[in-house]
């Protein structure tokens, strides 16, 4: 037998009789002789089934496979192998996406980089390579579009990974896109530190709020009934689902569409709700953000940035705003800011209907910290039960000295009257416990 | 990480001897049953075919799941079972 001779090209002859012959002891194989009759040239990957046991075996051989015997009920199995062989690169990677779709459940976060990265949309691609080379690109993106208005709720959607990867880039940066970067952020898979995800929290906070207060200063400035309504959905959805650093892909979706919506009436925004808030900038741009900036002073403690976004001139560039919105943030030669970001669950290619609390929730903490408000009293509570039961059992034990002790007690209270009926009474008592 | 069932446990502590396929962890009544028309009626023949692939898991799980359609986690299971009871007894 020839071995490593696969092509039907070498001893044609011999091995179609020899085929012939063994497809007869073999059942249930579709003989595919006329078709090898007719594409002898074309098919250069045989037909495993057409080979015998030990042909199969040495072409398992031949690509690195060592085979077992080649038996009645192993046979199926290895010439399916060998059809994987033969077709190399779609197989595996076949086979690297069901591995992970088994073990996506469990991990979360390094999964996606082993095996999907290549199946990936680019976006996802990008969010797990370094955030630095990305963040530069994304800086040049950005500072030639930032002057553009529309331009840039749109951005987010031409970009899959746009949305990402702002969070790091805050000196150059439109006020914008870090805060749909930072729902964004919550959802998928990057390594950050828990500042930045302290930094988004606390903006996430404002977010739902600064939405409703947008919502009703274009209720007032008498914008279309389109923006209310979405930015009032989405402010429900906030509250409603709303934890400090989960947001649903709904949201985040929700969000830049009324950020898109109000970004898109450019010039009767600017007008009317310059005039209705004096702190506000002209641009629709910087409205987003001093709406939420302003939302700050209305709602929380005041911070620095609402005084000092009446100190400044509205002409100032955005670095003193972006600056302002993250105080914490010192000045790099890029700019470039990389944080660690907390894991996020749900992100292996599911979507996440609602939050995944990974942290306890406020209303949590809340039932929590009732719960271990109780919990000391109740044990003191068994304490006391306790006590009290021996108590009760010394007194059951000791009626008898007791009950003396008090009636003496109260023999000396009383002195003349009812003395001498106490005094009988003790007797009787004591006669009866003398009995007993 | 996956924890062991109590079929898997059950299988691995002893010598398998003449169970039944559904003995093996994965292997339910349905599973079963396909696999007996099959011919793997004990244990022991779906042993045998384990130990003819040389236990090699890839190919194992694809021939289960040709065999009696076992998905993912089934073929997992079972591999597992019989590998472990290998470790033991064989």
């Amino acid at each position: 037998m020839p071995d490593g001779c696969i092509s039907p090209e070498c001893s044609s002859g011999v091995q179609w009789n020899h085929l012939l012959a063994n497809s007869d002891q073999i059942p249930g194989h579709t003989w595919r002789s006329k078709d090898r009759e007719e594409d002898p040239d074309h098919t250069e990957i045989p037909d495993p089934r057409t080979l015998t046991d030990d042909e199969l075996k040495a072409a398992l051989l031949h690509h690195g496979v060592k085979a077992g015997p080649i038996v009645g009920t192993t046979r199926a199995v290895y010439e399916k192998k060998l059809k994987k062989l033969l077709q190399p690169d779609e197989s595996g990677k076949v086979n690297g996406a069901e591995k992970a779709v088994v073990y996506s459940d469990s991990e979360e976060e390094e999964e996606e980089e082993v095996e999907e990265e290549e199946q990936k949309a680019d976006g996802e691609e990008e969010v797990e390579e370094s955030v630095c080379t990305e963040s530069e690109k994304q800086t040049a993106e950005q500072t030639d579009l930032a002057k553009q208005e529309s331009s840039q709720a749109k951005l987010p959607y031409q970009n899959g990974s746009f949305p990402y990867l702002q969070c790091f880039m805050p000196s150059s940066r439109l006020h914008a896109r870090p805060t749909s970067n930072r729902e964004s952020k919550s959802k998928w898979n990057s390594r950050n530190a828990v500042k930045s995800s302290e930094r988004s929290r606390s903006r996430c906070k404002e977010i739902p709020v600064g939405i409703s207060r947008a919502s009703s200063v274009d209720q007032h400035s008498g914008l279309g009934s389109g923006v209310p309504s979405g930015s009032q959905s989405v402010m429900s959805n906030g509250c409603s689902s709303f934890s400090s650093q989960a947001f649903s892909i709904t949201q985040m979706v929700k969000e830049m569409e009324s950020r898109s919506l109000i970004s898109s009436s450019t010039d009767a925004d600017r007008e009317l709700n310059v005039s209705n808030v004096q702190e506000h900038r002209s641009q629709p741009i910087r409205l987003q953000i001093a709406d939420r900036m302003k939302n700050q002073s209305v709602y929380y403690t005041p911070q620095d940035s609402p005084h000092k976004w009446g100190a400044q001139p509205p002409q100032e560039p955005m670095k003193d705003i972006i600056k302002e919105i993250f105080p914490e943030t010192g000045t790099t030669p890029t700019g470039i800011h990389a944080t660690r970001r907390r894991p996020i669950k749900g992100a292996a290619q599911r979507p996440v209907q609602y939050g995944y609390p990974a942290t306890p929730v406020s209303p949590a903490t809340l039932e929590r910290r009732e719960m271990e408000r109780r919990r000391v009293p109740i044990r003191i509570q068994i304490l006391v039960f306790l006590i009290m039961a021996c108590i009760l059992y010394f007194i059951y034990v000791n009626l008898e000295d007791i009950c003396v002790v008090l009636l003496d007690s109260l023999n000396q209270g009383f002195d003349s009257e009812d003395g001498y009926s106490l005094q009988a009474e003790t007797e009787d008592t004591q006669v009866v416990s003398g009995q007993d | 990480m996956s924890s062991t069932s109590q079929k898997h446990k059950d299988f691995v502590a002893e010598p398998m001897g003449e169970k039944t396929v559904m003995a093996l962890a994965g292997i339910g009544e349905v599973l079963g049953k396909r696999l007996e028309e099959k011919g793997f009626d004990k244990a022991y023949v779906v042993l045998g075919q384990f130990l003819v692939l040389k236990k090699d898991e890839e190919l194992f799980r694809d021939w289960l799941k040709d065999t009696c359609g076992a998905n993912v986690k089934q073929q997992g299971d079972c591999y597992g079972c019989l590998k472990e009871w290998c470790d033991a007894f064989l």
